[in-house]
């Protein structure tokens, strides 16, 4: 029993260790463009994306293995994704598609 | 470069002598106009006329023209960059007719220079001359384009390239049945051998050589450039007039905007029509079903007919559609909607849109390897 409550407690710690190293990072969508063009996140990261524009966005990859899509983000939203592996991807606006955002996930 | 809803793609936009005035409103971009009465036409102004001087460059269109500068350069990617030995290659593929299955279509067959570099039909002929889903887009200025094909289902020229050679219901030629047949014509080894001497004759140096010289079609310099420099007298007064409405009231530049007239996006226009377009690849978002990649202006006055699915025949007919402001349903953009054009401004318009039209010159259909 005791052993139990040990790990219960260690995993506790770890799990809060690990959630202290794990960042967010916000970026916004402004005039039909991510406010940065590159940048670079750590694997467990979360992207917080915030729609500054008046027009709905969406946010999306294709990178093999890291695909994902957010689907309608409305004017003055927030939507955010956890990237976990480690490589580079370019994201874009599948509505916008000049929206482009080249993120590179390091370990 | 076909868009026929099938090749797939894994992932899956003044003041003038006949009475326009405009005003320009201090410190903003914006800018209002009016007409007054001229040769018995007359329309009741949108906002109050602030500013007409006759003759005088005017602030305001000066700073709308900015907008339309023409690039200096063609973009090429880095990771297919130009040579002049893939534009030949490329040339000689894109019209060759033994990159389809029966041997009888090529690129050049659904984007014909003679048509403006579409086929002037309102839907792509495919392999054994059946109807495809999609008008054939010009390729005109795709250097410049994001992402390719009425949906945006190709993320790049390269990718496109290949999609119409293989696809069964237009040139229906397997990629691998490609390679065999290209091998087998003497003449292609050395080519490929020039451009790519690694790949040789491959699926990928196929695409770049493709890419690569759809990348040279660019349109010419039209009157409305030799406007935008200065020349006054390049346009006509309707002309002139189109424009302003163009960045105004009508609301073109919404969408068409830029050099090349074009967002690169994905708008509903409220076009009555099944097709969903872009929706089929992000069917979550509302605005996206019914939604096509706003394509570019230039040369438009000799790439009717008009629309995805080539249903209006005329950029008049165009016009009316955005005047009416199409069907009303959610996915409609939230930039079309009835604009309450007159007779005069429509036709203005349209003499704006005819001013896009360059010298583009003769094409020289390529000797073909043997």
């Amino acid at each position: 029993m005791k052993a139990i409550i040990a790990a219960l407690v260690a995993g506790c710690i770890c799990g809060g260790v690990v959630a202290a190293f794990a960042a967010e990072q916000t970026l916004s969508q402004k005039g039909k463009a991510f406010s940065q063009n590159a940048m670079t996140v750590k694997k467990g990261d979360t992207l917080v994306f915030q729609n500054d524009d008046d027009v709905v966005h969406n946010v999306m990859s294709s990178a093999p293995g890291s695909e994902f899509n957010l689907g309608a983000q409305q004017p003055g939203s927030k939507v955010s994704q956890v990237f976990s592996k480690s490589g580079e991807l370019l994201v874009i606006c599948a509505i916008h598609p000049r929206m482009k955002l080249t993120l590179t996930v390091v370990d | 470069m076909h868009d026929a809803q099938s090749y797939r793609s894994p992932t899956s936009k003044a003041a003038t002598s006949r009475g326009l005035c405009l005003a320009a409103v201090a410190g903003a971009a914006t800018v209002a106009i009016a007409t007054v009465v001229t040769n018995g036409l007359a329309a009741p102004a949108e906002k109050p006329i602030m500013v007409a001087i006759i003759g005088a460059p005017d602030p305001a269109i000066m700073s709308l023209k900015h907008k339309y500068e023409r690039p200096t350069a063609i973009p090429f990617p880095r990771d297919n960059p130009y040579t002049a030995t893939k534009v030949d290659l490329g040339k000689k593929l894109f019209f060759d007719t033994r990159l389809s299955a029966a041997n009888v279509l090529s690129c050049a067959s659904c984007h014909n220079p003679a048509y403006s570099w579409g086929d002037g039909q309102p839907r792509g002929i495919g392999h054994g001359m059946k109807p495809l889903g999609r008008r054939s887009p010009s390729i005109v200025n795709a250097a410049y384009g994001e992402i390719f094909m009425w949906d945006g289902r190709a993320a790049s020229l390269e990718e496109q390239a290949l999609g119409p050679i293989k696809t069964d219901v237009e040139m229906n030629l397997p990629i691998d049945q490609l390679i065999e047949r290209l091998n087998g014509i003497p003449e292609y080894g050395p080519l490929f051998q020039a451009a790519f001497p690694r790949e040789g004759i491959a699926p990928e140096a196929i695409a770049k050589a493709i890419a690569t010289y759809e990348r040279t079609v660019v349109s010419g310099r039209a009157p409305f450039d030799a406007w935008l420099n200065g020349n006054d007298k390049a346009i006509s007064a309707s002309a002139k007039n189109g424009f302003v409405l163009f960045n105004t009231k009508a609301h073109c530049t919404a969408c068409h905007s830029g050099w090349n007239f074009t967002d690169d996006s994905f708008h509903d226009v409220g076009l009555s029509d099944e097709d969903i377009g872009r929706g089929k690849f992000l069917p979550d978002v509302p605005k996206m079903q019914h939604a096509f990649k706003t394509p570019g202006l230039r040369e438009i006055a000799r790439r009717s007919p008009y629309m995805h699915n080539g249903s209006l025949p005329t950029l008049k007919a165009v016009v009316d559609l955005y005047d009416r402001g199409g069907v009303d349903r959610p996915s409609r953009s939230d930039d079309i909607k009835p604009l309450n054009l007159t007779d005069q401004e429509k036709t203005d318009l349209v003499a704006f849109l005819n001013t896009l039209t360059s010298d583009m010159g003769p094409t020289t259909i390529p000797i073909l390897p043997r």
